[in-house]
């Protein structure tokens, strides 16, 4: 696998803080909160902006009660139950992120499609995983910081979740990062963790007040390395250098 | 007079009485007196006798309930409430039990090789059960075990899409909910026993913003051993269009190819009918504005119309959550002393008899009402409708009759319902 370019070399990565990046933003916020759109909706961009919007399918992946519908409300900006309800099949949720691209200072509005699926669901029906890794563009592996098994458990998951040979990006998510009460796995083993396996690691926790500033980090590196990923599939960039705008491949409307 | 009441629900294996899960109040009863409930439920069974309910001292209730000579429900509450009378509570029991087969199916209830797996296993049910336990509910299908409807301004044209769309996806099970309320469905979805479709509404309301799902269900009446994939699309928030499918399509050939070519031309519309969720019947309807709730049943089709906001309502009337509180009060006080039964009693059940005076009596009651200081009641049935309404107190009771006739004849008249 191609190693995944420098962080914030390919889009800019606090770009929501500025006067330009916040215009965009307001698209996808509704009284300081995230706007709910749904399957006919997307934000509204004014017509003379040249916006293209990008599609990828992204599979949330972990132990059950690891937080994978929290984590996927969170990034979606909906409402996170306080109490831990399982999962009882597929539940899809859809994200709308613009980015600005580093080099040819394109905007891009990335639709992210969150699938989140309990692991008593899928233990018991077959089909469903096949479902959920169909035409896949990126995985979130989760473990949970107070359960150290789901941490030992990565390896595992990552070999099960996806082919090498696949094209899919992939990051580590750490979820409950805020119960360091409770924590279970130090500092020091995700650096490691990170180190061996080459795949980005982002701690997750805390209020889930939507602020963008929570999961900006996350939500622009996915759309670094997907974005990045695709110019490598259609030949723009070479594997191992940062990515240069090219909206042709997964433009659409 | 009036008070909700929070109830507990004990669910243990019928054969061992071991526990398998606890529900409901924030306080869990000890296991002492989990044991003494099923053993004194045993103890009867052993003299040939069936324990169903029993009331306590203090005002509370205990309600027992097997199901398939394998799983035991309790309902439990702690003090004297009219909400919680017995025809809720067996209510429940019966929204509980088909909740569970519904996630897990018969086969895994009723064929327990390992408790211990079970218990795990209905976790996935908790989500569910939680939203027919929950006291601040804005519907009520779960006591009525009819289908709560919108009516829209224009039915044909959103039956015509689900039809079509349902046909694409090679379906013949698709419905259209506006916050859970059916506005429109195919034949085959209303060929579903009526407690199913009240099942599933309530299930797409736990499934929340999420824009799609995929889940595998059983149907607890229509096919509980064969699960079937429950796919829902969220076209706009809180507007849900379900389908039940067999192994195909996938959920995103259905999203990606179908839900934007069908529903895209229809939006105006569907914002129409997301505007009119809380008064539920189009705004050329208009109904006095001393009403401040009703309950309108079709008996024939089993389905319903409810709403805590028919007009615009006088400063200082009950919140709409005290609205809803109310509203089911009255129709649990109606049906349980007044009104005929809509469903056959269980098997070796008895009902209790309706009412006092009914005994001697051949004559069916038709109307009732009642006055509070908080609001006042009027019930009327006719061959084919009960109308529950709850108006102010600032409405003179001999009014009341007149009020609810005329409400009965414009909400039919001009909605065909």
């Amino acid at each position: 696998m191609a190693h995944p370019p420098p962080s914030g070399s390919v889009v800019l990565m606090d770009w929501y803080r500025s006067v330009e990046g916040k215009g965009f933003f307001s698209r996808i916020k509704r009284k300081e909160k995230r706007r709910i759109f749904g399957l006919l909706e997307a934000p509204p961009i004014p017509p003379l902006i040249n916006v293209d919007t990008v599609r990828y399918k992204v599979f949330l992946s972990g132990k059950s009660g690891v937080g994978k519908t929290a984590l996927a409300a969170r990034l979606a900006g909906l409402d996170v139950s306080s109490v831990h309800y399982e999962t009882i099949g597929i539940q899809t949720s859809v994200v709308f992120w613009p980015v600005k691209l580093r080099d040819s200072g394109q905007v891009l509005l990335f639709r992210l499609h969150l699938w989140d699926c309990g692991e008593n669901a899928l233990r018991r029906f077959d089909h469903l995983l096949p479902t959920c890794k169909e035409q896949l563009d990126a995985v979130l592996f989760l473990f949970s910081f107070t359960d150290h098994s789901s941490f030992d458990d990565l390896p595992g998951q990552i070999a099960r979740g996806c082919d090498p040979s696949d094209n899919v990006v992939k990051l580590v998510v750490g979820t409950k990062f805020d119960l360091f009460m409770h924590t279970d796995v130090t500092e020091r083993e995700v650096k490691a963790f990170q180190e061996q396996w080459a795949v980005p690691v982002f701690c997750i926790g805390g209020d889930a007040c939507d602020d963008l500033q929570n999961v900006a980090p996350l939500l622009n590196t996915l759309a670094e390395l997907l974005w990045h990923q695709d110019c490598v599939t259609v030949g723009a960039v070479p594997a191992n250098e940062s990515a240069v705008g090219d909206t042709s491949s997964r433009a659409g409307h | 007079m009036l008070q909700a009441g929070a109830v507990q629900l004990l669910c243990l294996t019928a054969s061992s009485g071991v526990p398998l899960f606890c529900r409901g109040a924030s306080k869990q009863l000890p296991f002492s007196v989990i044991g003494s409930l099923n053993g004194v439920h045993m103890f009867a069974g052993g003299q040939g006798v069936q324990l169903f309910n029993c009331d306590t001292d203090r005002g509370g209730r205990v309600l027992w309930k097997v199901f398939h000579d394998s799983v035991m429900l309790i309902a439990v509450t702690g003090q004297r409430s009219d909400a919680c009378g017995n025809l809720q509570l067996r209510r429940l029991l019966d929204n509980v039990w088909n909740c569970m087969v519904l996630v897990l199916g018969l086969e895994e209830l009723t064929n327990v090789r390992n408790v211990e797996r079970l218990k795990r296993e209905l976790r996935s049910c908790y989500q569910l059960i939680d939203t027919f336990l929950d006291i601040g509910k804005d519907w009520m299908g779960d006591l009525t075990h009819c289908v709560e409807c919108l009516l829209p301004a224009q039915p044909a044209v959103l039956q015509d899409t689900l039809n079509a769309f349902a046909q694409a996806a090679e379906s013949d099970f698709g419905c259209l909910l506006v916050h859970g309320k059916m506005v429109v469905a195919t034949d085959k979805w209303w060929r579903l026993a009526p407690q199913e479709v009240v099942l599933l509404a309530a299930l797409v309301r736990t499934l929340g913003g999420s824009a799609c799902c995929d889940c595998p269900i059983f149907l607890p009446q229509g096919s509980p051993t064969v699960p079937h994939r429950l796919l829902r699309f969220q076209l706009l928030p809180g507007v849900n269009v379900c389908m039940l499918c067999g192994p195909t399509p996938t959920l995103q050939s259905v999203e990606g190819e179908l839900v934007v070519r069908f529903w895209r031309p229809l939006v105006d519309m569907l914002h129409g009918c997301q505007a009119l969720h809380q008064r539920c019947f189009p705004g050329s309807v208009g109904l006095h504005r001393d009403v401040l709730a009703l309950l309108l049943i079709n008996r024939e089709s089993s389905r319903a119309v409810s709403s805590v906001h028919p007009a615009p309502s006088a400063p200082g009337a009950p919140s709409p959550i005290r609205r809803w509180e109310l509203l089911r009060l009255l129709f649990t006080f109606a049906t349980t002393r007044y009104f005929s039964q809509t469903e056959a009693p269980q098997k070796g059940e008895q009902l209790p008899p309706p009412e006092e005076f009914a005994p001697g009596f051949s004559d069916q009651p038709q109307q009732c009402y009642l006055v509070t200081d908080e609001c006042k009641f009027f019930a009327l049935q006719t061959p084919q409708h009960q109308l529950y309404i709850l108006t102010a107190v600032s409405v003179p009771t001999f009014a009341l009759r007149p009020l609810a006739t005329r409400t009965l004849s414009t909400l039919t008249d001009s909605t065909g319902f």
